[in-house]
């Protein structure tokens, strides 16, 4: 992947506020590399535990606990746009942090992910 | 004596008659729990090395996918010997007063409405615990620990005392209901669980319960009105009950300096056409539509507790997230 591309992704409801809040820091996550098509990785970093995704070659990044509880979103099946925890069988969309499965009811936090060259990074 | 040992965060403790997760919370580990009887399944851990057997055989909360990848609940699960597991520790799940068993004498009871009883017991040895956490009880002649709720605050933690509801022909409270008397001694384990009061949280506050959802928002109520810290904060307390008989907890918060003026209280009952509800003034409705007509968009400026039945905290939890609240200011056991 070269160049710059800027997915903007985050819960129904917040986008207008997620909008304004654009040129937050810039955290470098992983390389594109490390994340193979359909699948996910756990990245630590300060207090942030997210789960990076690579959906046909386009990366989302949800907070990696799950809102219900502690299962780890990364360690999920992935189907389609869904990821399903292992904990409780809940299941969440991966672009959107939506809930499409009980019985998670909070929506996954989603962050702004952008990647430059060959470098995944989240805005917060 | 066995010890357990978590590679992945270079982490080893010792297990002593105990199970995996409680004896990682009382050596002051974040293990993820909840429910802490065998049944929420959030305290998964997948075992590495070594044999466990379970407290409460079958435990509810395993499921098949947890026995082909060798998970176990850490709640209910014995060591057999040394064991190397994988858990996902958090600082969420760590306890600021280490649980601890001991036992407890029945000093009062008295009945709060017609099937809940504040039971007091007094400790053999204090524990200490925050407001909204709970206990495990084990009754006399009944297999097993139950867990309930206290309602008064634990600054001492001399006293335990726990605002219980009957359950139709439940083992447990048929014994504390029925034969329990005066005296006599259980066996306690706790504090435990993470829906305690927020004294850092700089907002007004909203206790919302049905059933014995009483007990654990009396205790968040009573310290948060004897905190001087909280002493700006507005606490709002809505019970909702079936029918007229089941309304409580006005009571308690009438004795709280501040009532009427910041603390206030409100009853609701979702079933007016009951004969039990002749002559009922008060609102009617479920506490989560009582609650989002009283607030409405401003909910989301409350730090919001809430304990009650399933299908209560369901419908609530539903209404706060309709109303933006966001999950950091939603405190409540997680028992499902």
């Amino acid at each position: 992947m070269t160049g710059t591309s800027v997915y903007h992704r985050s819960a129904k409801g917040v986008n207008e506020e997620r909008r304004v809040t654009v040129s937050g820091q810039k955290i470098e996550l992983c390389k594109t590399a490390d994340v193979a098509e359909g699948t996910a990785i756990k990245v630590e970093k300060d207090d942030l535990i997210l789960a990076v995704f690579n959906l046909n070659g386009a990366f989302y990044v949800l907070d990696d606990t799950c809102s219900h509880g502690p299962g780890s979103l990364s360690e999920g099946p992935i189907c389609g746009d869904v990821v399903e925890c292992d904990f409780h069988n809940g299941a969440f969309n991966i672009k959107t942090g939506e809930v499409v499965e009980p019985p998670c009811m909070i929506p996954q936090k989603t962050y702004k992910v952008v990647v430059d060259s060959d470098t995944v990074f989240v805005e917060v | 004596m066995a010890k357990i040992s978590i590679p992945a965060a270079n982490i080893e403790y010792d297990c002593t008659d105990d199970t995996i997760m409680r004896a990682a919370t009382r050596a002051g580990l974040g293990f993820p729990y909840e429910c802490n009887v065998g049944e929420c399944g959030n305290c998964r851990f997948e075992l590495l090395e070594g044999e466990v057997t379970y407290l409460r055989p079958n435990p509810p909360g395993v499921t098949e996918r947890d026995a082909q990848r060798n998970r176990y609940l850490g709640c209910q699960a014995l060591p057999k010997g040394d064991c190397k597991i994988k858990a996902p520790l958090r600082d969420h799940y760590k306890s600021k007063h280490l649980p601890q068993k001991t036992q407890g004498e029945l000093i009062e009871a008295f009945d709060v409405t017609h099937d809940i009883r504040e039971f007091r017991f007094r400790l053999s040895q204090p524990v200490k615990f925050l407001a909204g956490q709970y206990g495990l009880i084990t009754a006399p002649g009944v297999e097993g620990a139950r867990a309930y709720s206290m309602c008064n605050t634990g600054e001492s933690g001399e006293q335990w005392h726990f605002q219980i509801r009957r359950v139709p022909n439940g083992a447990a409270t048929t014994s504390l209901f029925d034969h329990l008397k005066i005296g006599d001694v259980v066996g306690l384990d706790g504090a435990f669980g993470m829906a305690y009061l927020r004294e850092d949280a700089p907002r007004d506050i909203l206790l919302l319960a049905g059933g014995s959802g009483l007990s654990p928002m009396v205790s968040i109520a009573r310290a948060a009105a004897a905190n001087p810290a909280l002493a700006e904060r507005k606490i709002h307390f809505i019970y909702g009950g079936r029918t007229a008989r089941d309304v409580c907890g006005e009571s308690f918060l009438k004795e709280l300096p501040g009532f009427g003026e910041r603390i206030h209280y409100y009853g609701a009952i979702s079933m007016p056409d009951d004969p039990s509800s002749a002559g009922w003034s008060g609102r009617v409705g479920f506490v989560h539509d009582i609650a989002e007509q009283m607030f409405g968009e401003n909910i989301n400026q409350y730090e919001v507790y809430f304990a009650g039945p399933p299908l209560m905290s369901q419908s609530v939890m539903k209404m706060l997230i309709k109303g933006k609240v966001p999950a950091t200011q939603m405190h409540f056991d997680q028992f499902y």
